[in-house]
């Protein structure tokens, strides 16, 4: 927690990625394949059901789930544990996704900054 | 009404219509003569014009019931004070809320002279009283803390703190059409990939 700012900030400001600014690098590079993510809710899916904009993310199938549960089971406010737990779940799975991007983000900029000092010696 | 009452209703008409007709003034001011009633202070308990020898100030002071020494008037500058002392100008928080006091809510004896602004010194308006700081320190403090405060915002617009995670993914273009796109308008292909 804050290793990553201290490094920004003071340490190492020109390799650490500032997550405001779009990654430059290749998505492809260092993997063999890599797979396209999933998109399983349809856009008119996602109207019909009045999703709001910011959550109509990857894991949209699953909250659609959820609200038609809760839809179906008011008032048992307690109900819908396992939809709830699902999308919980592939939320969770995105953010880990987007812990991992970071970090390979700054590994290719360490990687490349090592590259030009090799270069240069 | 008996005949008696209505002989004197009449007399006091008469007279007051009589006091009319024979007074300097015409018309509408006619009727606020300066005639004062008996219940108020008399004319010797009114304030006076500036006094300019020792015997009117002896007279003024006795008459504001004050002690000769500590009897001052109010500088004569032509704004009308007359012979009104010149009191402190300390409010009535500044007095010592243990004694008892004539009356405490004003924290005033019978008899003691009246401030000239003593309506405004009153408990529940202006306070004289000294504050528990000077008043320098009391700018350094404030206007320290607010710089400081301003300082750190700025350091914090500048050194924006945040989750090492990348920006969250969206799908269809990044939502090109849901976020008001051109629907006719090809998007820019945006790909996003597992990891």
């Amino acid at each position: 927690m804050g290793a990553h700012l201290a490094r920004r900030y003071i340490t190492e400001t020109e390799t650490e990625p500032d997550p405001a600014k779009p990654f430059g690098f290749d998505p492809e590079f260092g993997f063999d394949e890599r797979k396209e993510r999933e998109m399983v809710a349809t856009q008119a899916q996602m109207n019909l059901a009045q999703v709001p904009v910011l959550q109509r993310d990857y894991c949209a199938h699953h909250l659609i789930k959820l609200m038609k549960c809760k839809r179906d089971n008011w008032p048992n406010f307690l109900a819908c544990k396992h939809e709830r737990h699902d999308w919980d779940y592939c939320e969770h799975q995105d953010y880990v996704m987007r812990m991992k991007e970071y970090e390979r983000e700054r590994r290719l900029q360490m990687r490349k900054k090592r590259v030009e000092e090799a270069q240069a010696a | 009404m008996s005949p008696q009452q209505l002989n004197m209703a009449a007399v006091g008409f008469r007279n007051w219509a009589r006091a009319l007709s024979k007074g300097k003034q015409t018309g509408f001011s006619a009727l606020f003569s300066q005639v004062r009633a008996a219940s108020g202070p008399s004319k010797g308990m009114l304030p006076g014009p500036y006094p300019k020898t020792p015997e009117e100030r002896a007279a003024a002071a006795k008459k504001y019931n004050m002690r000769v020494e500590d009897y001052e008037p109010i500088p004569d500058n032509g704004e009308g004070y007359g012979d009104y002392p010149q009191l402190p100008d300390r409010s009535q928080h500044e007095r010592d809320p243990w004694y008892s006091w004539d009356h405490p809510d004003l924290r005033r004896n019978w008899g003691e002279p009246i401030h000239w602004d003593f309506d405004m010194f009153i408990r529940n308006r202006v306070d004289t009283s000294p504050s528990p700081v000077d008043w320098h320190t009391m700018c350094k403090h404030l206007f320290g803390f607010v710089g400081f405060m301003l300082l750190m915002f700025y350091f914090g617009e500048k050194f924006p703190s945040y989750q090492p995670v990348a920006p969250k993914q969206y799908p269809y273009n990044n939502l090109h059409l849901e976020r008001g796109g051109d629907p006719e308008k090809q998007p820019e292909e945006v790909k996003h990939f597992n990891i």
